[in-house]
């Protein structure tokens, strides 16, 4: 005692892991996700790790909530109040085909229906100006017809509102008087970058989860508060960083990624402990893998984020940690088509009916299935030997289903339909650290593969060969480690802004006022919310070659000189693409600020489970597992991860089996364990 | 993933090549398409014109040492799909030989007897060689719209060419890097024949830096795998594609098809109508596409050559009706015959004007899936707006005096289906993943006001399952400029199928300060300072009966507003209750 609690409600299970400050002992405790009321998920995973409210200091609160209600479309009834003329900007979108020969293409359709998408008299144009003055006259009679519609929650965005917001900020005002008890948001105050688009579109999903959002954080903070608690609730932002729960309740929007950013946290907090400058942070989890970068300790941040996917979904802006996701999990279903093409993903069986070997009903191959197969799983101790896997269905299941329509025969057909899946959802994987890694003008080889989730270390090693990764790192309690992530995460606020410039003397002198504003404002925010601290500030620019779109974001030099900062994007810019315009003229599109205050946070050291100290450190068995590499199979070493003490070290071939996932060594890896607990695998050789 | 499989008992593909493991011809096959939509998201990234960025006027492919079609982007523009990249890289081959082509080189053409497209389509590529043997293996291409190539107007598309002379200069198959050194002279020349050598100039960098990215990436995969390998891989993943292509033709009851409409004009001759009809022969698991019917190429600029013409639309339509989600590569298109006579508006000459090569298209390809919407209703939709409603605002910034060029164009209803609505607005069915350009970028950047940009009431044609609705949107302009516009299919409406209905089309209406008002289909016009220009884009036709649909679906739609109490009253005989 006292404790911080951090709690991360997935789609399956909740997971709680908690720190005591003083003594740093862990506790970790997983629960089934309670849905229609998730905090009782939550005080079971309190009860199980046998933790009180009252005794926690600060509770960090991770959860799909937000995603969920996008995604099923449950959230409130909500109206949208636009300029006149664009009410239908919102369903209009982009206008853009993402699959270009699909002739039933179409996108989901928008949150708002037209008949709830309302038009108010008022213009602002571009260079913030007013050309058609409010009328105060008309929001009274657009509350009437709100009153009437029975709305829950109101979404307010107009034209040009980035360069000027007052008309939003006066209707939102007049609005909240007349309309009582209606969650009311601008698109103004969630972004200030151009795009109508995309503003509009992030306020309606805000206002759409709002009500539902603000009375879950209330109600799960009144249950706290009723146990005895009185420390602070934070929410975790997609941006990863925690914010109040009062902030939270007013920005729900903020927490779409609240979930999977826990891993990237974690990963960011070991990267300098550990030594390593560069991580790949790699997620698999049963239905998708996700990557994310850690450069020079720090996670990148996105400003565009597709609430349903970039295929058929609608954008949001606000800061998301940059994550590639692929369909490639544990679950993900293997099938051949006619031409004996076989693909694996990205539909997944889940967790019902799960892998064809969890015996609840699944009946088509998985990637776990297939791993089973080749000896990389063992089918006694899944889950601590919580569940007993069956092998000889997922080797029916392969052979039926893969083998046969693949035309393989012969005693080993099994083995190289199974090998397959594997390989093909290596593949994916692998392309998904391309794509967040060669992609951005990155070398993956300078990076250390990080990995977690239940499948990442069963996978890392072969990924890493595949890349040419010399280093992979496991760090404790991979099955959990999100929640883990959570629990080292700082407060942190980031504004956007958009300044369109060119990059001279006078631009710099507006860009240092502009960062010393949002600076002010941050601060004043941040102080508010977790009272006292010091905040820290980084302020990021982005820039570009005059007449391009797309800018990059460079990180703001000690010196403020055109030609420094000038200098520096060309280096930046010739690192992501492999060319640059030294000679072209270059602008400022708008600055990003993130100002971050520290608060109490557990010690790596702490985290890192006690190890038996039975001394029995040797493998606790062999059993034989097929590699890829060397195409069949290997008298393997079986470890059991809890009885490796710190300084043990070996050589591959080994599985490091532990509750909740298991770790795989090739043939030519060695493999050693950290100060911190974690497993090092050196894939170099 | 290891070295290559012994080949053991299953090859993908047996024959009398070089037998390869299935899971390695798979592993091949994602490579190849990953590669190409790698170098599209860079291309996106770095680009300087709004046709690239956001309109994605461009294409990224690959294609084998002889022009063959090994994997193409994604997202690109569909248009580009068709044999445009093998074209090129053919006349290439042609011109310098084998030995001719080395490692750094890059090699531009838009030539109008090669490519058949206007001028500003620029077709980029590089060869990439074998690491291990240093023979050549494949090609890696990016073709791009080029804002400006010269000719009579800003943009190059003027509407009074009548040969492409007329229409900017042509790079007939030159070297812009040999062996890896920039040709200083093609650069000179390119610079001096372009209204906005800025911005071509970062487009070529962009075109470059994915040509290049393309190449290494490639090469890698083929040294890794070895050519033999590589080369056996891609003729199993053709023999795959063709045997996808050959049944789903084969599903379709063997006969001929065909369907006509027509265009309002060839966009000089205003009043004399373009009438256009296709043919579709089903015989076994075979499609042969007869194009003979089609007018003769026109002195005016809606011509296109029979590889950006009409393969393209073959290609296209083909993809549309019967394999929307496999990739593209040569073996798709292997059960498919062309008869195009030379000399047709879609098989022109050279020397042929062709600024507006697409005029025809959208409405060439929906012509094919109508004629085969009575054999495969299930797989077919109504018509689309089909039209590229392109619309060009020209003048100078009022601060300055830089000249400034705002392109826009219209999105429009797609076709009602057999069992739902029809999508949109979106863009035309030679369009992609194209973005429209957000207004507050466009109030931003040009001396325009924009009043409203608003879903057309009524557009989508009525059925019982309505057509996708058109779009209409108004615009100021704050001082005196040029409007471009190229709208048709006003006089032959997008049609509805199975008894649904025809949508209504679009319309170009201009209202000066001195409130005369006029229409500009495809005009050339000089705006004063305080002229409103309405643009109103068509909608889909409609699907089945309108009396046949849910009433349900009526309310909603008078509702949300797509349709007007009227319409659901006369055109859908539904009586609605007197409530407002």
């Amino acid at each position: 005692m006292p404790y911080i609690v951090a709690v991360d409600i997935g789609g399956t299970f909740t997971d709680l892991a908690a720190c005591d400050l003083e003594t740093g002992q862990l506790r970790l405790a997983k629960c089934p996700t309670t849905y229609g009321d998730f905090g009782k998920g939550i005080f079971e995973c309190f009860a199980k790790a046998d933790i009180a409210p009252r005794d926690t200091e600060l509770v960090k609160h991770g959860t799909t909530l937000v995603i969920n209600a996008l995604l099923q479309r449950s959230g409130a009834r909500t109206a949208l109040l636009t300029t006149r003329g664009f009410r239908d900007v919102l369903e209009i979108g982009r206008g853009n085909r993402t699959q270009p020969f699909d002739l039933r293409f179409r996108r989901d359709p928008p949150l708002i229906a037209r008949d709830l998408r309302l038009e108010l008299d008022e213009r602002i144009g571009p260079d913030g100006q007013v050309r058609k003055p409010l009328d105060d006259g008309e929001l009274d009679a657009v509350a009437d017809r709100l009153k009437a519609a029975g709305i829950e929650a109101l979404a307010i965005s107009f034209i040009n509102a980035y360069a000027n917001p007052a008309h939003e900020q006066r209707t939102a005002k007049r609005l909240a008087e007349l309309l009582p008890g209606v969650y009311i948001s601008t698109a103004s105050e969630l972004s200030r970058e151009w795009f109508e688009f995309e503003r509009t579109a992030t306020v309606a999903a805000n206002a759409f989860v709002g009500p539902q959002t603000s009375s879950y954080v209330r109600k799960f903070e009144g249950d706290l508060r009723s146990g005895g608690f009185e420390g602070s609730l934070l929410l975790m932002g997609s941006h990863g960083g925690v914010m109040a729960a009062s902030r939270a309740e007013h920005e729900p929007i903020a927490l779409v990624e609240s979930g999977p950013v826990g891993g990237s946290i974690g990963a960011a907090a070991y990267a300098q402990p550990l030594g390593f400058a560069n991580l790949i942070a790699f997620d698999m989890g049963g239905t998708t893998a996700k990557c994310a970068l850690i450069e020079n300790g720090q996670y990148a941040v996105e400003s565009t984020y597709y609430v349903g996917g970039f295929l058929r979904g609608f954008p949001i802006r606000g800061n998301v940690i940059d994550i590639v996701e692929v369909g490639a999990g544990g679950g993900s279903i293997a099938a051949v088509d006619s031409q004996r093409r076989m693909n694996v993903g990205p539909r997944s069986a889940g967790s019902t009916p799960g892998p064809v070997c969890y015996g609840k009903g699944g009946v088509e191959p998985t990637v776990t299935d297939a791993n089973l197969v080749l000896g990389r799983l063992n089918a006694e101790q899944f889950l601590g030997g919580e569940m007993r896997l069956d092998e000889a269905g997922a080797r029916r299941a392969i052979a039926d289903r893969l083998a046969v329509p693949l035309g393989l025969s012969g005693s080993d057909s099994e083995t190289r339909a199974a090998q397959g899946v594997v390989t093909i959802a290596n593949l994916t994987m692998t392309e998904a650290i391309k794509q967040i890694s060669i992609a951005r003008g990155l070398d993956p080889r300078d990076f250390a593969l990080f990995c977690y989730g239940g499948g990442g270390p069963l996978h890392a090693a072969e990924l890493a060969r595949e890349l040419s990764i010399p280093h992979v790192v496991v760090p404790p309690e991979p099955g959990n480690f999100s929640a883990l992530g959570m629990l080292l995460a700082n407060a942190r606020l980031d504004t956007v802004r958009t300044l369109l410039a060119d990059l001279d003397t006078g631009s710099l002198a507006s860009l240092s006022t502009m960062f010393a504003e949002v600076e002010r404002t941050s601060r004043d925010a941040l102080l508010h919310e977790f009272g006292i601290g010091a905040v820290g500030f980084e302020r990021r620019v982005e820039m570009r070659y005059k007449g391009q779109k797309h800018s990059l974001r460079i990180a703001l030099p000690e010196a403020l000189e055109p030609l420094v900062l000038r200098a520096q994007f060309d280096t930046a810019y010739q690192h992501r693409y492999g060319h640059s315009r030294p000679g072209a003229a270059v602008e400022i599109v708008g600055v990003l600020s993130t100002a971050s205050l520290d608060i109490r946070r557990p010690k790596l050291s702490d985290l890192a489970i006690a190890r038996g100290k039975s001394g029995k450190s040797g493998p606790a068995g062999t059993r034989q597992v097929y590699f890829l590499e060397t195409g069949g199979y290997l008298e393997t070493a079986i470890h059991v991860r809890a009885h490796l003490p710190v300084g043990f070290s070996s050589h591959g071939p080994a599985v490091i089996e532990e509750y909740g996932s298991t770790t795989l060594v090739g043939p030519r890896d060695t493999f050693s364990i950290g100060s911190l607990g974690e497993i090092h695998i050196d894939c170099s050789k | 993933m290891t070295a290559p499989n012994d080949p053991g008992s299953a090859s993908a593909c047996p024959g009398p090549t070089l037998a390869v493991d299935p899971l390695t011809v798979e592993v091949i096959r994602r490579r190849l398409v990953s590669i190409s939509d790698q170098v599209d998201l860079n291309i996106t990234r770095t680009a300087y014109s709004p046709l690239v960025y956001e309109y994605k006027d461009y294409a990224v492919g690959v294609v084998d040492a002889q022009g063959r079609l090994l994997s193409q982007c994604t997202s690109g523009m569909p248009l580009f799909v068709a044999d445009v990249l093998g074209a090129a890289v053919r006349d290439g081959l042609e011109i310098y030989g084998r030995d001719g082509l080395h490692e750094g080189d890059i090699v531009i053409t838009n030539h109008g007897g090669t490519i058949g497209q206007h001028l500003n389509n620029v077709v980029m590529y590089t060869p990439v060689f074998d690491p291990q043997t240093r023979e050549l293996a494949a090609f890696f291409l990016v073709t791009l719209h080029w804002l400006d190539v010269g000719g009579r107007v800003v943009g190059s598309l003027s509407k009074y060419a009548t040969d492409i002379f007329q229409e900017g200069i042509q790079f007939h198959t030159v070297k812009l890097r040999s062996r890896g050194e920039p040709v200083a002279e093609i650069y000179r020349m390119i610079r001096a024949n372009t209204r906005f050598p800025e911005e071509v100039m970062g487009d070529i960098d962009a075109q470059i830096g994915g040509c290049l990215m393309g190449r290494d990436r490639l090469a890698e995969l083929i040294g890794r795998y070895g050519l033999a390998t590589f080369r056996a891989s891609i003729s199993c993943i053709w023999d795959q594609s063709e045997a996808v292509a050959r049944a789903a033709i084969a599903a379709i009851p063997d006969g001929t098809y065909d369907a006509s409409a027509f265009l309002d004009n060839d966009g000089l001759n205003a009043g004399e109508r373009i009438p256009l009809s296709v043919k579709v022969i089903i015989s076994g698991d075979s499609m042969t596409f007869d194009l003979s019917a089609l007018p003769l190429e026109r002195a005016s600029t809606m011509n296109a050559g029979r590889s950006g013409g009409g393969q393209s639309v073959a290609r296209l339509a083909f993809r549309y009706l019967l394999i929307p989600f496999e990739d593209a590569n040569e073996g798709s298109y292997r059960p498919l015959d062309l008869v195009l006579p030379e000399g047709t508006v879609m098989s022109a000459g050279p020397n042929a004007a062709k600024g507006h090569y697409n005029l025809a298209l959208p409405t060439l390809i929906d012509l094919v899936i109508r004629a085969l919407g009575t054999a495969v209703p299930d797989k077919a939709a109504a018509g689309h707006y089909a039209t590229f409603s392109t619309i060009r605002f020209v003048g100078k910034q009022p601060g300055s005096g830089a000249l400034f060029q705002c392109s826009d164009s219209g999105f429009g209803g797609w076709g009602a289906l057999c069992d739902a609505d029809g999508p949109g607005p979106f863009r035309t069915m030679c369009h992609g993943d194209t973005r429209s350009i957000p207004i507050e970028v466009q109030e931003a950047s040009y001396p325009i006001e924009i009043d409203s940009y608003a879903i057309r009431t009524d557009s989508g044609g009525a059925g019982q399952f309505r057509g996708g609705p058109g779009l209409s949107k108004s615009y100021r302009v704050q001082v005196p400029c040029m409007l471009f516009s190229t709208f048709d299919r006003t006089e032959c409406p997008p049609w509805g199928l199975n008894y649904g209905l025809e949508a209504l089309p679009g319309a170009v209406t201009i209202q000066g300060p001195d409130g005369k008002i006029s229409s500009a289909l495809k005009e050339n016009v000089q705006l004063a300072a305080g002229t409103r220009v309405v643009v109103e884009t068509g909608g889909g036709g409609g699907f089945g009966d309108p009396r046949l649909r849910d009433p349900q679906r009526i309310e909603a739609d008078v509702r949300l507003g797509y349709i007007s109490r009227e319409s659901a009253e006369q055109v859908y005989g539904l009586r609605l209750d007197e409530k407002p």
